[in-house]
């Protein structure tokens, strides 16, 4: 009997993995981001084991996907590779600050930060919606320095988008932040390495996705070696949350070639912006500070302002693009 | 990289890496189920998360020089170990294959770069573990 419950419990978390990596692998964040806040708000897991579970698990989400988009010759392993050198840097940090925080009973702060990294990562996102192909910029030293070059076939577009990158030392910057905050967090941190290679780099959005995608693998198994030796990783989540992972990632990858980068970054965005204020309610529920109300409320309200923040923004951007169909058309 | 079958054999990888590591993880769960636990504990006291962060059933009590008896034992706990170490040494092995094809073209400012990554990742798997236990 206590079998069967043990192994509906399994499934479960297989199942709320499954979720995670879809939508991970759809954004290019990596399925991290989606599944902490799913194993700690849903499930009650412990912060350090679900970081563990989804940190390792992320590397499967990233194998997975990578595999296919490296065939269609979408990522840039070159520029990927390059810019390495910061996330893994940052993934030692980061975990490594982990290890202190969880030593000193400051667990409630990762929870904050967690939540409050979600909602910043939204800010140059929201700003840049709708931008398909970067703006036309011209090359600098470290374009020819680090050839920062490539071209790929747009299935949607039916044409052959050449690019470059410029400014590579901000993106290496960009990428020990987000190699920081893959250590702390226990995420991929896609989110943060699209910033570094779309906003800094102003590398093309299909690019991004799919290098970053490619990048969280590596930066996941520096973080992961680390979580081993330090406990942080429970065998039974773990394997549950690689399998389940593993399956929603193989879906989005078969999703993310044909729909439009517009609707990725609205759904990047919606779920994100719930889960943030989830997180950093929990945060602050761990240490009583100012919010006090039950776990249920937090949720509702999360919702509720994620729901009215998102209406707002896409009917801005919406207007925005009538706007401009109606100069066009006069 | 000037030669693009790297990337085919680099995505080839990344299909084989992960589907050795699911492999091993999933006999390793039937195993987990089939025995009710591995090396020693039961999947009770496995799958209460708070029992198990209280008691330290994590990866800190799987012994990695444990993993050849555990496998010969059929103990699906070293199952699931070897898959997930599969799994993080499945993105390492892409640098390395990168690491190769930037020498092939004599890229060489590529090399190096390549050859910090590796450092990285193997200073996080044998250096920092001696500091932190």
């Amino acid at each position: 009997m206590t079998l069967i419950l043990i192994a509906l419990k399994f499934l479960l978390i297989v199942f709320g993995s499954i979720i995670a990596g879809f939508i991970g692998s759809l954004t290019g964040l990596g399925g991290g981001t989606v599944l902490v806040p799913v194993l700690t708000l849903f499930y009650g897991i412990p912060f350090i084991f679900a970081a563990g579970a989804s940190l390792i698990s992320t590397i499967a989400t990233s194998a997975g996907s990578a595999s296919a988009y490296t065939k269609k010759k979408i990522a840039n392993i070159k520029i990927g590779i390059g810019l390495e050198i910061a996330t893994t840097t940052g993934a030692i940090v980061g975990s490594l600050t982990l290890i202190f925080i969880d030593k000193h009973s400051l667990i409630w702060s990762v929870y904050v930060i967690f939540g409050l990294v979600l909602l910043f990562s939204l800010i140059p996102t929201i700003k840049k919606i709708g931008k398909e192909i970067p703006p036309e910029t011209k090359p600098d030293w470290s374009t020819k320095l680090f050839q920062l070059t490539g071209s790929y076939y747009d299935e949607r577009l039916r044409k052959t988008i050449k690019y470059h990158g410029i400014r590579w030392w901000l993106g290496e910057i960009v990428m020990f932040f987000a190699g920081f905050v893959s250590g702390l967090l226990g995420i991929g941190s896609g989110a943060l390495k699209v910033l570094g290679m779309d906003w800094a780099m102003n590398l093309p959005m299909k690019v991004t996705t799919t290098s970053s995608n490619f990048m969280i693998g590596i930066t996941a198994a520096t973080g992961s070696s680390i979580y081993w030796y330090e406990g942080y990783i429970n065998l039974f989540i773990a394997a549950a949350t690689a399998i389940g992972v593993l399956i929603g990632a193989f879906f989005g990858a078969k999703v993310l070639v044909k729909i439009s980068n517009e609707n990725i970054r609205w759904i990047f965005f919606a779920i994100l912006s719930f889960l943030g204020f989830d997180m950093v309610f929990k945060g602050l529920h761990l240490i009583n500070f100012i919010i006090t109300f039950s776990l249920m409320i937090q949720f509702f309200i999360s919702i509720i302002i994620s729901i009215v923040l998102i209406s707002l923004l896409y009917y801005n951007s919406k207007r925005k693009e009538w706007r401009d169909n109606n100069e066009k058309s006069r | 990289m000037k030669n693009h079958d790297d990337e085919i054999i680099i995505s080839y990888f990344l299909k084989a890496g992960v589907m050795i590591s699911v492999s091993f993880i999933i006999v390793g769960v039937i195993l987990l189920f089939a025995k009710n636990g591995g090396d020693g504990y039961t999947l009770a006291q496995m799958s209460d998360y708070h029992y198990a962060l209280a008691h330290g059933i994590d990866s800190r009590s799987v012994s990695l020089n444990k993993i050849l008896s555990g496998l010969s034992e059929i103990d699906g706990l070293y199952f699931i170990t070897v898959g997930l170490w599969v799994l993080i040494f499945t993105p390492i092995t892409v640098v390395f294959i990168g690491w190769l094809s930037f020498l092939e073209d004599k890229n060489y400012l590529y090399v190096g770069m390549a050859s910090i990554v590796l450092f990285n990742l193997f200073f996080a798997m044998l250096v920092i573990p001696r500091f932190i236990v």
